[in-house]
């Protein structure tokens, strides 16, 4: 395939992971996996994904939400589309007092409950995709 | 090993008599006890030694023992104060016990009394302490429990969910009807099981009364109508028809609609889940004194008398004509505190093999003048 499209998952559930890597891998996406952190991070800013899959909780805590801080202080990275798969909607709530349950962490993110329906998964990764490759055009 | 701290007392009297006496009296129990000659030196004791409880005589030059026993009020509530009043003035008695002491001790009293009243303060104080543990253990255990329950049992159920997503995708054409059936009756039990830790978590994490503040004015034929759009596919499988009966022009009521829509779809659906199939439920809505009425009825197996007042309580299950249906008894429990967090109430009538009826009552919106 000529214009494959290079995801990054980031979550430290490798049963999960493998759960929905094959849905994004049988789609057609070229699909990487980093399980913590610290590898995630050296994954993006090594090389170019199209979009993130972003787990919350990860470790000790919302390490996830230290992940799209980074990104969001990074003109490149802040660019990406993030789609947060998180299994905990109070405590996403709870981490941003007084904010809407879906925060805005980069300039194009979106948040769906795990797990998640194939159908749907699908819709959001190609939906951020597009929105980002629209936004890309116009801006750059 | 640490040993029990001594508890501490103060006692805040003019009369040195009294102050040694008092002292003389405890001696021999595993009491620190201190004394303050007037209100203000007995004040800064109180903020030095951070008693359990005070004596605190009303009648004092200086600052009066009621104005005393008010700043140890404002400044710790916790600890116990008792009154000692000088002579038989229960008036005054009366004023101290509102404004927080916890009893009086007129004068003259024996050693025995004193002995006695003073137990009876520290024991006051050791229940009041432990309360505010408590309290404080089972707040902790709450918010613990959501991030528990969240982790612990979501995370393994939604990665065993996720493949079983994937797989039904890879393997669709390649499995017998069975096989699929299975796999998809697989995917249905696991998402009841997410269902069902998230009502818990509602239940347990999430403090139902703070809707309160999000309350607006609804129209109750828009809460109806969203509730059965969520309930119709579940009738229409048991082939049970959903009937209304709603007047026409009924009033506003004030609330907020997401919880009571909840609230209607747990009841609604409950009585689909315990109809017989091929019935009908009715749902009936009125205004009666200044309320609106909601009532659910259904044909269908009924709750035993013995039984009716769990039905609303924590964890009752009902017998489900159908087993396959899960019922997790939570649904309910979830709906009256939305019920009640909207000043208003629910009841259940019922007879066995006829048919359970659930009535709410919300109070309409009262008019801004």
């Amino acid at each position: 395939m000529a214009d494959q499209k290079r995801l990054l998952i980031i979550d430290d559930d490798p049963d999960f992971v493998e759960g929905i890597q094959s849905i994004l891998d049988g789609a057609g996406y070229a699909v990487d996996v980093a399980y913590n952190p610290k590898t995630g991070l050296q994954a993006l800013q090594s090389k170019f994904y199209d979009l993130l899959l972003l787990d919350i909780m990860m470790g000790r805590g919302a390490e996830g939400i230290m992940i799209a801080r980074t990104m969001r202080k990074d003109p490149k990275l802040r660019e990406i589309p993030v789609l947060i798969i998180t299994g905990i909607r109070e405590q996403i709530a709870f981490l941003f007092p007084g904010e809407p349950v879906h925060p805005r962490f980069v300039a194009i993110d979106e948040l769906v409950e795990k797990p998640v329906e194939p159908k749907l998964l699908l819709e959001k990764v190609s939906t951020l995709i597009e929105t980002a490759e629209a936004r890309k055009a116009k801006t750059g | 090993m640490e040993m029990n701290p001594k508890e501490k007392i103060i006692i805040i009297d003019d009369e040195e008599v009294v102050l040694d006496s008092c002292t003389q009296i405890l001696q021999g129990f595993n009491y620190d006890i201190s004394t303050a000659p007037n209100g203000s030196q007995g004040l800064k004791l109180v903020d030095e030694i951070k008693p359990d409880l005070v004596f605190i005589d009303l009648k004092m030059p200086g600052i009066p023992g009621m104005d005393v026993l008010e700043q140890i009020h404002n400044q710790d509530n916790t600890i116990v104060t008792i009154v000692i009043t000088g002579y038989a003035t229960v008036d005054s008695a009366v004023e101290a016990m509102k404004k927080g002491a916890y009893d009086f001790l007129p004068k003259p009293f024996t050693p025995d009394e004193f002995r006695l009243i003073t137990k009876r303060g520290l024991e006051r104080r050791k229940l009041v302490v432990e309360t505010i543990t408590l309290r404080r253990e089972k707040e902790l255990l709450r918010e613990n429990f959501a991030a528990i329950v969240s982790h612990e049992l979501k995370s393994p159920l939604s990665a065993i969910q996720q493949n079983l997503f994937a797989l039904s995708g890879e393997l669709a054409g390649k499995l017998s009807e069975s096989q699929n059936a299975r796999l998809e009756r697989m995917k249905i039990r696991i998402d009841d099981l997410i269902k069902l830790i998230n009502s818990w978590l509602r239940v347990y994490s999430v403090d139902i009364s703070k809707v309160k503040d999000s309350f607006s004015a609804i129209q109750v034929l828009t809460l109806i109508t969203k509730a059965i759009e969520s309930v119709e596919p579940h009738a229409i499988r048991k082939d049970i028809r959903l009937i209304t009966r709603i007047d026409e022009q009924l009033p506003p009521i004030e609330g907020d609609e997401l919880s009571l829509v909840e609230a209607l779809v747990n009841i609604i659906g409950n009585a689909v889940k315990y109809s017989y199939p091929e019935s009908q439920v009715t749902i009936d809505s009125v205004e009666k004194d200044g309320m609106i009425e909601i009532a659910v009825s259904d044909k269908g197996v009924g709750i035993p008398e013995d039984e009716l007042p769990n039905v609303l309580s924590d964890f009752y299950r009902g017998k489900s004509d159908d087993s396959d249906e899960s019922s997790h008894g939570i649904g309910l429990t979830i709906s009256r505190k939305i019920i009640e967090a909207h000043n208003g109430t629910i009841f259940v009538t019922s007879k066995p093999t006829v048919g359970t009826t659930i009535t709410i009552r919300i109070p309409i919106l009262k008019e801004v003048v």
